[in-house]
């Protein structure tokens, strides 16, 4: 690979910054005792504690999954502190005027504004700080349609019976490793609920935010649909840079009853680590979403860019008839990153439809894996399923790999998978430069080409900065 | 003590008798003078192969979803030259190649209902044992997989083939038709028809390979009596060669039909095959492509329409080994009835075949709940530099196309067949005369109807 | 044609060049003037696809000697995009694929590109189909190739044809063809050369690069050259190449051999 080729992947990472700020910290590890801080910091109800507990005692039991392909030293969880949160001048904010102005600085310097004037118009954002949500912005507007956006710690206190009813209906608490270990330590996440037949007049949006170097980042969110609404929701995640790997471990639970649809996308741009593979978050996230009702529809669409290690199957359970799940996927890894990250499709209802669009971009010396799981259960007549998995590899030492599962049950489903690997190399872009197109041009053209079928999922204002980020990445990595 | 009348041999047994009574028929067609030494090689080294082998099993991997075993028990005799009129070839005949035609009946040429008329000067076309080919000792039973039982056999057994000879930077645009029938008698018979087809450099050709029953009808019914065919048809593409290879089986119901093709590609040659198989009760078929040049293209298109208990298996395999390979493959079944559909897509991309770009895709459609399909695409791709793309697909005729039909005011069978038809289109569109394409596109849809 | 005084469009004198250290061109020598077209013909590792990679600027090969002037201007200097913008196109022997990508968004990229070049306005999307509809004729290809992506999923004929559609919007002053009939069906072939007969004209030049005789049918050439070992053995006229394609290379080298 040439010179040219090399320069275009190195960008230096904006969003490495440390914000300075006092923190009520927990000390490292994990026990019974750190479970039951959490809880008490926490003021929560007692079933939360049953909760927590059962999970840890769960986790306990568990070894960590090791048939993904990525490789890791081995984690001590005694060393990872399970709550850390800015310290704050009272225990319940009122409004933003109350907020450490540190921490809307922090955001605004993100690129998310969280004061009146400077805020996103249509977009209303819930802001994550290491293990505590700062604020949410629209509530009072989004309160007049029923939609209720807020901090899971402030659902669990004033919504108790809805996050009793779903918090772990879809994600039990012993489901895998990482569920089990945030379902005993989560401190925060955004809890969304719309009401029936309500349209969410605006783009719900997370921005996750890691600042503590040791701490690890446990957040839940708990999305539930009533019959007949509709909700689009968006999450982001930067973090610092730091030497050392952090601990990411989130669980997603979505809920969409008969004809709800919910759109979840993620642009995901935690730190990478350097370009040795030094530093960058370890990101085990378990997100699934549970189609319940008749005709319901949960589209998750994800970028995912940062992370040293990214381990992730956002999935879809298809239990109402009709039921629709959609996974659309961009992931791109460079340097030393690795990722191995697809989706489950879980066909369990009549008539049940998943479509699969999984684009992996590995430059670098990176591994980029597809893994996936169709699954069509023995009732589920006339399921349908289109996956389509494409690889484009840049220069000679990146890998790809696609592991695609198929299991049908049922003698009148209907399973399509394709799969492809390119590449962009030398020949690719000499033939574009003959035809008069630069390096630079030819690039952005391939990419933009490449994950059309992503990119055109994503909210508007999203798929823009999407395609930003990707050549951001990617300057220098082609030439 | 166990009484020795008592002991049945064991399936092995049996599978390794039967396939040594097979090879002792056709022990007396050893040491043909008109052959070459090469091919005379080849065929010692067949029957030494032979000597260590056993008709298939659903053990061995190549064979797992075929079940020879109803084949061991038929008393199968090597079938002998059979009085055949003019009549027995009316099904298979076609204008376009009344002039550009050879005849085997029991792997038994013809000459009396062959005619090569029609032919461009210089272009040879024969068979072997009447025909001067004196450059075939590089050519026949030469071809790699000469090892796989069924291909040993019939070569073990070679004493007369179909040759198609084009010379370099000759266009034959008329197809070459080569008609092989089986005329069954009173006992079952089984014979081992042979074609071999040259390009030479530059040169293009198109050959029309065709089995059936004499006197059978288009759709097939089932002969007197059933048989066994055992085909062998190597295909050599030159420098810059191209052919055009349509391939129909359509064998009678209760027949057997096992077949191997095997293509050898030099550099920058096109060899497109299109395989339709509706007969036999049960048929195999290998088609195995060596890509041995750079920048070589293989289109392969398949289609598989079969009913009742028939089962169809297709094993296709493309070898690569030099940069700049095409592949595209569609195979298509239909099944009907208790029908069993088999695909299993092979394509080798070895380290040497960089910026290969292969495509693989297989559609199956059934059409009953019995009906099964076993697919099984198989990429293995040591190069890194390459496009492999593959896709399998199974599914019914669905619900709503039906009714969409039904409420423009079509009866289910004509809404079914539309269907159908449509289906299998896309691969008969392919064959190289439209009205071979019609006359299949009958068969199968009177195979289906219900 | 041969036009007496037309204008010089490329000049290459003693034109050495290496790849991984190995000698490929070894003192390669070729005028070619407006209106012409040139054959050249060659075994296998002769140098003619390199001569032609080199010609478009292919980064992996290094000229060691020699130059070459294109319209007056040292080719050698200038960036391979720079000088497909200046109007040197090759026609790839295999065009590479480019997933998600329009044929007709890469084409107006493309035609944009060179047009910004030479100070030409860019052309919007309504004005460009209105282009590409006029030049599918000469390669007889369907409108809905555009929609394609470029080369995706296209057979070995289709890609030759796309690679003459791009030519004919291109509008080059040199257009050479590496091996653009190797593996060409017939049907397919005459499309390609009437394409190319058609865009041949008295202002522009073709090099067209072959290994089979066959081509030469159908686009009839002003010289012929044979390469062998990395320079022009011989030249001559359209008989030339019936005389390789009967009795091969070898017969040149031994009649040099005997001329010497």
């Amino acid at each position: 690979m040439s010179t040219t080729a090399k320069n275009l992947v190195n960008q230096p990472y904006k969003y490495g910054f440390v914000t300075q700020i006092e923190s009520d910290t927990i000390p490292p590890g994990l026990s019974e005792d750190v479970v039951r801080l959490i809880w008490a910091k926490k003021n929560e109800p007692e079933f939360m504690l049953d909760f927590r507990l059962k999970a840890y005692r769960k986790w306990q039991a568990m070894t960590e999954p090791n048939w993904a392909a990525v490789k890791y030293p081995p984690i001590d969880y005694q060393k990872i502190i399970c709550y850390s949160a800015p310290k704050q001048k009272k225990a319940k904010l009122n409004s933003l005027e109350e907020v450490d102005p540190t921490l809307l600085e922090t955001f605004e310097k993100l690129g998310i504004p969280l004061s009146e004037q400077k805020r996103l118009s249509n977009v209303a954002v819930d802001a994550v700080f290491d293990s505590v949500s700062i604020a949410t912005t629209f509530r009072e507007k989004l309160a007049k349609e029923g939609v209720i956006f807020c901090s899971i710690s402030e659902a669990v206190h004033e919504y108790p019976e809805l996050v009793q009813k779903y918090l772990g209906s879809v994600v039990p608490t012993g489901d895998n490793f990482y569920a089990a270990l945030n379902s005993a330590v989560f401190s925060d996440g955004s809890f969304v609920y719309i009401p029936k037949g309500v349209h969410c007049p605006m783009e719900l949006s997370t921005y996750f935010r890691i600042n503590n170097g040791e701490s690890g980042q446990f957040e839940r969110t708990l999305i539930i649909a009533e019959e007949g609404s509709y909700v689009s929701y968006l999450e982001g995640c930067t973090a610092p840079m730091f030497d050392t790997n952090q601990l990411h471990a989130a669980v997603v639970e979505l809920v969409a009853l008969d004809n709800a649809e919910i759109k979840y996308s993620t642009v995901q741009n935690w730190y990478a680590g350097d370009e040795k593979g030094k530093g960058g978050i370890y990101n085990f996230v378990t997100k699934r979403g549970l189609c319940q009702g008749v005709n319901s529809k949960i589209s998750w669409t994800q970028v995912e860019t940062g992370s040293a290690i990214t381990w992730k199957y956002p999935s879809c359970v298809l239990i109402g008839d009709n039921s629709v799940g959609e996974f659309y996927s961009v992931a791109l890894t460079n340097n030393a990153q690795q990722a191995d990250t697809g989706t489950k499709m879980i066909h369990i209802g009549k008539n049940t439809r998943s479509t699969i669009i999984s684009k992996g971009i590995s430059a670098g010396r990176s591994e980029n894996s597809y893994r996936g799981l169709v699954k069509i259960g023995p009732n589920a007549e006339g399921a349908r399923n289109y996956s389509q998995c494409d690889s484009m590899l840049i220069g000679d030492n990146a890998r790809a790999n696609t592991f695609p599962y198929i299991q049908v049950q049922n003698p009148n489903g209907k399973v399509e998978h394709e799969a492809s690997t390119s590449k962009i190399g030398e020949d690719q872009l000499f033939y574009l430069a003959q035809r008069g197109i630069s390096a630079e041009d030819a690039v952005s053209m391939m990419i933009s080409g490449f994950c059309k079928d992503v990119f055109s999922q994503l909210p508007m204002e999203f798929a823009v900065e999407a395609d930003r980020l990707l050549s951001l990445k990617l300057e220098g990595s082609v030439g | 003590m166990v009484s020795e009348t008592f002991i049945k041999p064991s399936a092995a047994d049996k599978r390794v008798a039967k396939l040594q009574e097979l090879l002792a028929q056709v022990s007396g067609s050893r040491g043909d003078s008109r052959i070459a030494p090469t091919v005379a090689e080849s065929q010692s080294r067949a029957r030494a192969i032979l000597s260590e082998l056993a008709i298939p099993s659903t053990k061995d991997e190549e064979w797992r979803f075929t079940d020879l075993s109803s084949l061991l028990d038929i008393n199968f005799q090597l079938a002998g030259p059979a009085a055949v009129d003019v009549f027995a070839l009316a099904d298979s005949e076609l204008d376009e190649t009344a002039n550009s035609r050879l005849v085997f009946v029991n792997g038994i040429y013809v000459p009396e209902l062959s005619s090569v008329a029609g032919l461009p000067a210089g272009v040879q076309v024969g068979n072997l044992s009447a025909g001067n080919f004196p450059e075939i000792a590089s050519y026949l039973a030469q071809q790699q997989g000469g090892q796989e039982v069924f291909t040993a056999l019939n070569t073990a057994g070679l004493a007369d083939a179909a040759v198609v000879w084009v010379p370099a930077n000759t266009i034959i645009e008329t197809p070459i038709h080569l008609v092989f029938l089986t005329a069954a008698g009173a006992t079952p018979v089984w014979s081992q028809p042979r074609a071999l087809v040259v390009a030479q450099r530059g040169s293009a050709c198109t050959i029309i390979e065709e089995y059936a029953a004499a006197r059978g009808t288009w759709c097939a019914q089932e002969a007197s009596n059933c048989y066994l065919t055992n085909a062998v048809t190597e295909i050599w593409l030159a420098e810059n060669a191209q052919v055009k290879h349509d391939r129909i089986q359509r064998e009678a119901t209760n027949a057997f039909h096992i077949s191997k093709t095997a293509v050898s590609q030099a550099k920058d040659s096109r060899y497109t095959c299109t395989a339709v198989t509706s007969g036999a009760k049960l048929s195999r078929h290998n088609l195995e492509i060596f890509q041995a040049g750079e920048g070589t293209e293989t289109v392969l298109n398949g289609l598989a329409g079969i009913s009742n208990s028939q089962v169809a298996d297709a094993h296709t395999a493309v070898i690569l080994n030099h940069p700049h390979g095409i592949v595209r493959q569609l195979h298509k079944c239909i099944a009907d009835g208790n029908a069993h559909a088999v695909f299993n897509g092979k394509i080798f991309v070895a380290k040497a075949a960089q910026l290969t770009d292969a495509s693989q895709l297989n559609r199956n459609l059934l059409l009953s709940r019995k009906a099964k399909v076993d697919t099984k695409p198989q990429l293995e791709i040591i190069a890194d530099n390459v496009k492999c793309s593959h896709g399998a697909t199974v599914s019914q005729l669905e619900p709503q196309e039906m009714f969409y039909l039904q409420s423009r005011g079509l009866d289910p069978a004509t809404s079914r067949n539309l269907l159908i038809d449509g289906f299998a289109g896309e691969i008969l569109a392919q064959l190289s005369i439209p009205a071979l394409g019609a006359k299949l596109s009958r068969c199968i849809a009177c195979r289906t109807d219900n | 044609m041969i036009i007496d005084n037309s204008e010089v469009i490329l000049s290459v004198r003693d034109l050495t060049a290496e790849i991984d250290g190995n000698q490929i061109l070894k003192g390669l020598t070729l005028e070619i003037k407006a209106g012409e077209i040139h054959a050249i013909m060659g075994p296998n590792g002769s140098g003619k696809s390199t001569f032609s990679k080199i010609l478009a600027g292919h980064p992996a090969y290094t000229v060691t000697g020699g130059e070459v002037i294109f319209k007056g201007k040292n080719l050698l200097e200038l960036e391979p995009e720079e000088r497909a913008r200046e109007g040197v196109f090759l026609a790839f022997q295999y065009p590479v694929e480019i997933p998600g990508v329009s044929n007709t968004d890469f084409l107006r990229a493309s035609c944009n590109a060179r047009r910004k070049h030479h100070g030409l306005p860019e052309l919007d999307a309504f004005d460009f189909e209105d282009l590409i509809q006029e030049k599918l004729q000469i390669v007889q290809m369907d409108p809905s190739f555009l929609s394609r992506s470029v080369n995706q999923g296209f057979s070995g004929g289709e890609k030759k044809r796309n690679e003459i559609l791009q030519m004919a919007i291109l509008e080059p002053k040199l257009g050479i063809l590496d091996e653009t009939d190797s593996g060409l069906d017939i049907d397919a072939l005459k499309i390609v050369a009437n394409g190319v007969n058609q865009l041949s004209n008295a202002e522009n030049a073709m090099l067209v690069i072959t290994h089979y005789q066959r081509l030469l049918n159908y686009i009839v050439p002003d010289f012929i050259h044979v390469m062998e070992g990395g320079r022009i053995l011989t030249s001559g006229t359209k008989e030339l190449a019936l005389e390789l394609e009967a009795r091969g290379y070898d017969w040149v080298k031994e009649e040099l051999a005997v001329g010497v």
